[in-house]
């Protein structure tokens, strides 16, 4: 008896939600009023761009490949943002008594409200008209362009639906934290995409576009395309294609949406197979450790490097950083051996706000300290850890550098100055951690809670700008080295020298770090429990 | 309530045999003049208290009483404004390592290190402790199997259910055999068998001569577990001693909270007429 009132109550529940959303608070409401305005601008640029692509050679090729990214973006975003729309997660509405059908229209005409379907519909419409030639390809471009925007709604409900237990558990909850990584890494091939087709122009895409004119959503412009060509019988083939998708996603989604509703969920279900866990507990590594708290905590560090996704995306995006800006820099032959310092710097950032990366499990750490030689003997094991991924890995990059430079007589100094930089980075890294902590929210993309970003500069900032300083002495030799003393053959000595003042900048950095960590394990406790 | 009554005396027994002449009268826990504020709102007001030792002890009150603060400062995880505590003779915050050595603390709302899953969870807790590496493996399966763990014990923490993983608390915070053990609501969202579980191990610690403070809001259970009591509201103490004198004429513990903190004869009122069967 409710089936026909069900759609305009759920689009309403979802404008409701929006506008609840932003009542939250002012801050959020303004980055979503400014996000919302930068994607229609944005849009309203590409319509603007798409629209100029109007006649180019390789026009098509650009769009159809544009569209396909645009629906694999559609794809994959459930997977990453699975908080971000509630009407979404159907196992909310499973208490209700609610058939499948009008459930799956109600749902469908909620998701296409919204700043993303209205970003994708102003492209797609672009699209349309950068390839429509001829009022046919006009004609079929307003049938084309909704068919591809609903392939693309269809297919990111029908993806959530299909995942819903992935997206409601915690390794779904993992993945979400280390999406950015993927926009990270994903920024930087597409930057790296877009220079190589500068210098070589458009026609590397055609190929791929040929197949890609073939798969749904790209098909609905493919077909747009073809009818200007006055090729019909492709044109109709690749929109029954399109027709075809959508129904078959919109018949995948309801079946799994049923499925869903009637099924028992996660919440209810045993989780099973939980004894496939490997055991890697004291394997190789543990064996070799020192006994006592150093290797304990080193081996925890370590575990919780590859464990914790937000410990793991921080590594992660340090080492990709720390190796990308050398070694792409080199490459391009605009860079200089010192450049592989980055690696030391970046990786000696993980050494930053330690006991924030435990959350408030570092009770179990100040549980245990009870005089300045426990916090010292965390820290140096904490400080360890690090150098067992650290100095390996910028030596890596900063020979891997020297070599694409082919800059030979170079490499001892820039070790020298990189382990004289890391050295820094541990030193104020300690005593950061103990002065400046600040929580680290495990849920979500922040990586700083509320209230403490000012803290977060003030330890982040505070300590680079102090590193840079405690280096000077280093930087102030290698120069005079170079250009003072006139004679090259004594550059070598920057290697032990920096080698030396790094590890002496370390220990003394866990020194006076180590009686402030213990007498202010309370307050360190306090900071980094607000996540 | 007869079995309970029953339960408690043989406890009261127990408890003085283990503790024996030379622990009698010491405190386990003293604390004096204890505040806490955060910013406009005091959270412990005040709190003067002698916990004796080989009890099994409750720290009862409604939510926001100041259980968990006062719990925290007394294990020294918080600072408190003014005040001092003492542990089994020691200052907490000038004399921590003897402090640290003997006592387990089990908090509420902090995490454990979840990553590591349980059996881990144990070794590093040990070793951290300072105790040897075969005797923290030697312990950690024991407790693990007394607490039901074992087929657990590869798993993350993270992937615990809420009883789980208040039992691996559990088994870090007795790892290193303290003298004094401080649970904050132990049995918060744990389901029956595991808190059957939880309570013979408690038990049986006790026994040994041990002290337990634990805080719960459900007066049933500490009334059924606990021989010694203090009650907490809005920051202060309200009353505490053994709990037969705390209960006084009151039929129940509830009963007797309920009028010492005044929130008796709140009715459901006559508003919800239209609540029951039949018609719609």
């Amino acid at each position: 008896m409710s089936a026909p009132a069900i759609t305009p109550v759920v689009v309403r529940l979802k404008l409701s939600l929006l506008r609840n959303g932003l009542r939250q608070s002012g801050g959020r409401r303004a980055a979503y009023v400014a996000s919302a305005v930068v994607a229609l601008l944005f849009a309203a640029l590409q319509l603007v761009g798409l629209i100029a692509l109007r006649g180019f050679d390789h026009a098509e090729s650009l769009v159809v490949l544009l569209v396909a990214v645009l629906g694999l973006g559609w794809a994959v975003m459930p997977l990453f943002f699975p908080g971000g729309d509630e009407t979404l997660d159907p196992t909310r509405l499973v208490m209700l008594p609610l058939r499948p059908r009008p459930l799956v229209r109600a749902l469908l005409v909620a998701s296409l409200v919204g700043v993303g379907p209205l970003f994708t519909l102003c492209l797609l419409a672009g699209s349309v008209i950068a390839v429509a030639h001829g009022g046919a390809a006009f004609a079929v471009g307003a049938l084309a362009a909704p068919l591809a925007l609903l392939v693309c709604v269809a297919l990111a409900r029908a993806v959530a639906a299909a995942n819903v237990r992935l997206l409601t558990s915690r390794k779904g909850r993992d993945l979400a934290v280390l999406s950015g990584l993927l926009v990270a890494v994903g920024a930087q091939l597409v930057n790296f995409g877009a220079q190589r087709l500068g210098s070589s122009g458009l026609e590397q895409l055609a190929p791929a576009a040929d197949v890609l004119r073939w798969f749904p959503p790209a098909s609905a412009i493919g077909a747009v395309h073809s009818v200007g060509e006055g090729a019909y019988g492709a044109a109709a083939a690749q929109l029954l294609l399109t027709a075809a998708a959508s129904a078959g996603l919109l018949a995948l989604w309801s079946r799994s949406l049923t499925r869903l509703m009637t099924a028992p969920d996660g919440s209810t279900l045993q989780t099973g197979g939980a004894a496939a866990v490997r055991d890697r507990a004291s394997t190789g590594l543990a064996r070799l450790l020192p006994p006592g708290r150093t290797g304990t905590a080193v081996e925890r560090s370590l575990r919780y490097v590859w464990r914790d996704p937000k410990t793991k995306a921080a590594w992660v995006t340090s080492l990709a950083i720390g190796l990308i800006v050398p070694v792409f820099n080199a490459w391009q032959g605009t860079g200089s051996v010192y450049f592989a310092c980055f690696a030391a710097g970046m990786l000696g950032i993980q050494m930053y706000n330690q006991f924030g990366q435990d959350t408030s499990a570092f009770w179990m750490v100040a549980m245990t300290i009870s005089s300045p030689r426990d916090a010292y003997v965390e820290l140096r094991a904490r400080a360890l850890a690090l150098l067992l991924i650290t100095l390996p890995y910028a030596t890596l990059v900063t020979v891997l550098t020297t070599a694409m430079l082919g800059d030979w007589p170079r490499l001892p100094e820039a070790l020298g100055l990189s382990f004289a930089l890391l050295g820094a980075m541990l030193a104020t890294g300690a005593w950061a951690s103990a002065c400046f902590p600040y929580s680290i929210p495990q849920e979500g993309y922040k990586n700083v809670a509320p209230g403490q970003t000012g803290l977060a500069w003030i330890s982040l900032l505070g300590g680079m700008v102090a590193a840079a300083v405690l280096c000077a002495p280093v930087i102030a030799l290698t120069i005079w080295l170079n250009t003072g003393a006139g004679d090259g053959d004594r550059l070598w000595l920057l290697l032990p020298v920096g080698t030396l003042y790094g590890a002496a900048l370390t220990l003394l950095g866990l020194r006076l770090a180590a009686p402030r960590t213990a007498r202010r394990l309370p307050e360190i406790l306090t900071a980094v429990s607000k996540g | 309530m007869s079995p309970v009554g029953f339960v408690l005396t043989e406890g009261d027994v127990v408890g003085a045999d283990a503790v024996g002449a030379d622990t009698v009268g010491t405190a386990a826990v003293r604390v004096r003049g204890l505040w806490k504020r955060f910013g406009q709102q005091v959270a412990v007001a005040g709190i003067d208290l002698e916990l004796p030792a080989g009890r099994f002890i409750g720290l009862v009150g409604p939510n926001g009483a100041g259980k968990t603060t006062t719990l925290s400062m007394v294990t020294g995880l918080l600072r408190p404004d003014q005040g001092t505590v003492e542990v089994v003779g020691h200052d907490v915050w000038r004399d921590p390592a003897e402090v640290k050595a003997r006592i387990g603390v089990l908090p509420e709302g902090l995490r454990l290190f979840e990553r590591l899953s349980g059996r881990e969870l144990l070794a590093y807790t040990g070793r951290l402790r300072g105790l040897p590496g075969a005797e923290v493996d030697k312990r950690a399966t024991q407790l693990l199997d007394v607490l039901d763990l074992a087929g657990a014990q590869h798993k993350l923490v993270v992937d615990y259910s809420t009883g789980m993983r208040k039992k691996i608390g559990l088994a870090t915070a007795l790892l290193h055999n303290p003298e004094v053990l401080f649970l904050d609501e132990p049995f918060e969202g744990v389901d029956p068998v595991s808190a059957q579980t939880i309570r013979g191990v408690l038990e049986r610690y006790t026994a040994s001569g041990a002290t337990v403070v634990f805080s719960s809001h459900v007066m049933e259970l500490v009334e059924s577990l606990c021989d010694w009591v203090a009650v907490m509201a809005a920051g202060r103490i309200r009353a505490h001693g053994p709990l037969a004198e705390v209960r006084g004429e009151a039929p129940s513990l509830q009963r007797a909270f309920l009028e010492l903190v005044g929130a008796h004869g709140r009715d459901a009122g006559s508003d919800l007429d239209w609540l029951g069967g039949g018609s719609r």
